[in-house]
């Protein structure tokens, strides 16, 4: 089984590596198109700047490629900014254009009393079942309220509430954790630096892909 | 109010962890990587690994137990001691650390932390701030893994790299660390009053009361320790337990 | 280079370096400070044909050959022989509360069941620090002390003396500081003297360090007024007309049959127990309410060690000046011994800071020895030993370094 995480010089792959590997998987980094498509799954990672990303990802020419994967119906997960990158665009800085595999907006984490509400967020978190159930998704077996590492003061303002897959709460403010669109996934927080619950959250991605090739 | 998250602290020097008083002596107390995992496997939140000598030896060396320490241990890496230049965040970024805490160069060079936040993300730059204080209520901002003083007030110059674009502070008080007399609460109120960026308070844990005390004073976001678990004086789940008894939220 | 350059002090003509740690040859051994004059030549540490020094060698036999828990109990026979039963003070501890007189009088006090009484030697000029951690001793310490402070006048013109003439300004504070301890004993009817380490740790004999006991000739004289302060004999002070005998009491070593038969006997607790300065801190800072200074001592990268006198970076500086061995080198060698630094590291910390100005107490430190600068240099230059250093390009160099890159390396 191959799984490719996609190398585009924006975040620390070497946690996501680490993580696949400890789950028992090998995957490989790459940002070549013919890897790609022949993935069984496919991770993009990212930390930092909507622009930043979206710039990367324009300079390898893997604005095309990920749309064309993620029509294979073959599993793909963005993580943190790679979540983000799913939807139309984001806010921050300028507007700039996602990849808009998910309808909706990048917004910044409205906060109001300055001192209780810091930014960036940084905290382990509480992720909560919505509408959509967790079962046959990659937060199957997880317990309700479990805690993940989050670390971003952006967040995806989704216009299908269907495609939000866990909400979280920053103060007074649920926003959209985790996402899933048919075969897309997407992770606000860092399921690599979710200790035991993040890896299982993995494993439970490449259960998934394991599914989808039989 | 988000969780509390609760963080052990392991400076380093060549292949052994120590543990100093006032970020002096070299007492050897462990394995950086062993002690890594065990913190983890019992539930730490975070890992802040200091290279305890770097700006001795104008050198910084941690990237081999970064890229162990990432292979067992699932939870947030920070990493800081001896970071001089860009190249160096991209080293230790690539050896799985995932923020990167600066001192010296950014008191040298303020514009370093505004230049490491545009390239690689507030979320990663970490300014860690060494404070003495030298009177009431005000603390003098130390380099060098405190041992030379720049003049510069404390309070300010939080302010300071929050604007410059800094993701979190953390914040060590000399006065206090390695002593197990518990945090120095008036300089976490003072900085954590004039900045909106999260804190990370550090020095003078010996156990969850100092915590509390800290916690139900001030407005911090994470406690570092590291005497209280290379000591053993108290476990990790235990912390946690009597923080969660008063009211503290943590991960449990 | 052929010619062979004249060495000072009696020194060894060739510049060598202890291949475990750091300490050059040119280390002089502790001498009978009051004997002290100018010209005199200098004992130095031994090196051993593998190039060795004699406290590396030293260090590995307390590694290796001691029998630690033997010590311990030599150690509780010896203090049974001295403790008191009537609450009166049973030992004298010398000491200024710094890191190792701190260890030694807390714990013979709360481990060993002692009575002790701590009497400082007062330093010439108190740092801040250093006067609050003798204080904290005292009150966190829980322990008693006799601060005694002598004539500043005639101390300074010792000071000032000893300066320019031996290029040591210590030494009259030596003198007063070696007699302390017994005179003390002396005074209060106490027989038992314990200092901290042995000299040996850092480079005397070895013999010395298989006898508990400071050797009396260090702080008992039959001939006090030959007693020499600055190279100027006690009795040419009196001649001179502004001192009297009375003056020099605090100086004048007791009488050796006096002692002998007060039985009086000084040890050392480095015989005893596994002495390491760094744990001699830990334990202060955790036992005595010791503060490290906030700030690196200029000349070396420690904040711990020796932080109580503003005179005291001098005494370092007239070391390198004399011997090409400064306060980072004295502090680096004991650490690489005690397993705390590399020898690689030693030597990257004395290249960055042996050599270093101590600005922060110089004007202070001219002030006290009533020179201008002008005359502080002239006295600086005059004791550099020329098989030492080479003046290149009006710049002063030492010929050779640790990290070999002095100009004859």
């Amino acid at each position: 089984m191959k799984i490719v995480i996609i190398d585009y010089d924006v975040g620390n792959v070497r946690s996501m590596l680490n993580a696949f590997k400890k789950v028992g998987v090998n995957p490989i980094l790459s940002n070549n198109e013919e890897e790609i498509l022949s993935a069984d799954g496919v991770i993009l990672p990212g930390v930092g700047a909507f622009a930043h990303g979206m710039e990367n990802l324009n300079k390898y020419n893997l604005v095309n490629t990920i749309k064309k994967y993620t029509n294979t119906n073959k599993p793909f997960m963005g993580v943190c900014l790679g979540m983000q990158m799913l939807l139309d665009e984001s806010e921050e800085f300028s507007q700039t254009k996602g990849l808009g595999l998910i309808s909706g907006k990048v917004i910044k984490l409205p906060t109001k009393n300055k001192s209780h509400e810091k930014l960036p967020h940084v905290s382990w978190n509480e992720i909560i079942e919505k509408r959509t159930k967790w079962n046959n998704t990659i937060l199957k077996n997880i317990e309700q309220q479990s805690d993940v590492y989050f670390v971003h003061s952006f967040i995806t303002d989704l216009k299908n509430e269907d495609e939000v897959l866990s909400t979280t709460q920053y103060s007074n403010y649920e926003f959209c954790s985790s996402i899933k669109k048919d075969n897309i996934y997407g992770c606000q927080f860092h399921p690599e630096k979710s200790g035991e619950i993040g890896l299982r959250i993995i494993e439970n991605f490449v259960n998934i892909c394991k599914e989808n090739i039989k | 109010m988000n969780k509390i998250r609760v963080i052990a602290r392991i400076d380093v020097k060549n292949e052994h962890v120590i543990k100093g008083i006032h970020l002096e002596g070299l007492r050897k107390v462990g394995n950086p990587n062993e002690l890594a995992k065990k913190y983890y496997e019992n539930s730490i939140d975070e890992i802040v690994l200091m290279d305890a000598v770097a700006a001795y030896y104008d050198r910084n060396s941690l990237s081999e137990i970064i890229q162990k320490a990432c292979e067992e241990v699932f939870i947030p890496i920070t990493v800081g001691g001896g970071i001089r230049k860009i190249e160096d965040i991209q080293i230790a970024l690539n050896a799985g650390a995932d923020k990167i805490a600066i001192n010296t160069q950014s008191i040298n060079t303020p514009e370093f932390i505004t230049e490491a936040t545009k390239i690689f993300g507030s979320q990663c730059i970490v300014s860690s701030i060494v404070a003495k204080k030298i009177s009431d209520n005000k603390w003098e901002a130390y380099t060098d893994n405190g041992r030379e003083p720049t003049g510069k007030d404390v309070v300010e110059w939080a302010k300071t790299v929050e604007k410059l674009g800094a993701g979190e502070i953390m914040l060590t008080s000399i006065d206090k660390e390695g002593t197990k007399k518990g945090f120095d609460i008036e300089l976490n109120k003072a900085v954590s009053e004039a900045v909106s960026i999260p804190i990370i308070s550090s020095g003078g844990m010996k156990n969850s009361d100092d915590a509390l005390e800290l916690l139900l004073n001030t407005n911090v976001d994470a406690i570092a320790t590291a005497s209280t678990l290379h000591y053993k004086l108290e476990s990790i789940s235990d912390i946690k337990q009597k923080l969660t008894l008063n009211g503290i939220k943590v991960r449990v | 280079m052929s010619e062979k350059l004249e060495a000072y002090y009696g020194l060894p003509n060739e510049v060598k370096f202890c291949k475990k740690c750091v300490i050059s040859n040119q280390r002089p051994s502790s001498t009978i400070e009051f004997k002290n004059e100018k010209g005199e030549k200098k004992k130095v540490i031994n090196f051993n044909e593998d190039g060795i020094c004699s406290a590396c060698v030293y260090h590995e036999e307390k590694e290796k050959g001691i029998d630690w828990e033997d010590r311990d109990g030599k150690l509780r026979e010896l203090l049974a022989q001295f403790r008191s039963t009537d609450g009166s003070y049973d030992v004298i501890v010398p000491g200024s509360g710094g890191k190792d007189s701190a260890y030694t009088a807390h714990i013979l006090k709360y481990k060993y069941g002692m009575n002790p009484l701590t009497v400082t030697w007062a330093p010439h000029l108190y740092t801040d620090i250093g006067w609050k951690n003798m204080q904290e001793w005292m009150h966190t310490g829980g322990l008693d002390n006799i601060l005694y402070t002598p004539n500043g006048k005639l101390h300074q013109e010792m000071t000032k003396n000893a300066f320019h003439n031996l290029l040591h300004p210590f030494q009259p504070f030596i003198v007063g500081q070696r007699i302390i301890g017994p005179a003390m004993a002396k005074k209060f009817n106490v027989k038992l003297v314990m200092y901290g380490e042995n000299q040996a740790e850092y480079g005397n004999a070895i013999e010395e360090n298989t006898n508990p006991i400071m050797n009396m000739n260090f702080f008992s004289s039959d001939d006090a007024l030959s007693m020499k302060f600055g190279g100027i004999s006690m009795q040419d002070y009196i001649d001179k007309g502004t001192y009297t005998k009375d003056d020099f009491a605090p100086y004048i070593a007791p009488n050796k049959k006096d002692l002998i038969d007060a039985g009086v006997e000084v040890h050392y607790l480095g015989y005893y127990l596994n002495w390491d300065p760094q744990e001699c801190y830990y334990y202060a800072v955790e036992n005595t309410g010791f503060e490290a200074n906030p700030e690196r001592t200029e000349g070396t990268y420690s904040k711990y060690s020796s932080i109580d006198d503003k005179i005291d970076p001098f005494h370092y500086l007239t070391t390198m000046i004399k011997f090409g061995i400064g306060r980072c080198t004295y502090d680096a060698a004991q650490e690489v011994r005690n397993d705390k630094i590399t020898r690689e590291e030693a030597a990257y910390l004395i290249k960055k800071y042996d050599t270093e100005f101590p600005h922060k107490y110089f004007k202070e430190f001219l002030k006290y020895i009533d020179s201008t600068e002008e005359e502080f240099w002239e006295t600086i230059n005059k004791h550099r030993s020329p098989h030492i250093w080479k003046k290149v390009n009006g710049e002063w160099r030492l010929r050779h370094t640790v990290t070999k890159d002095g100009t004859d390396d």
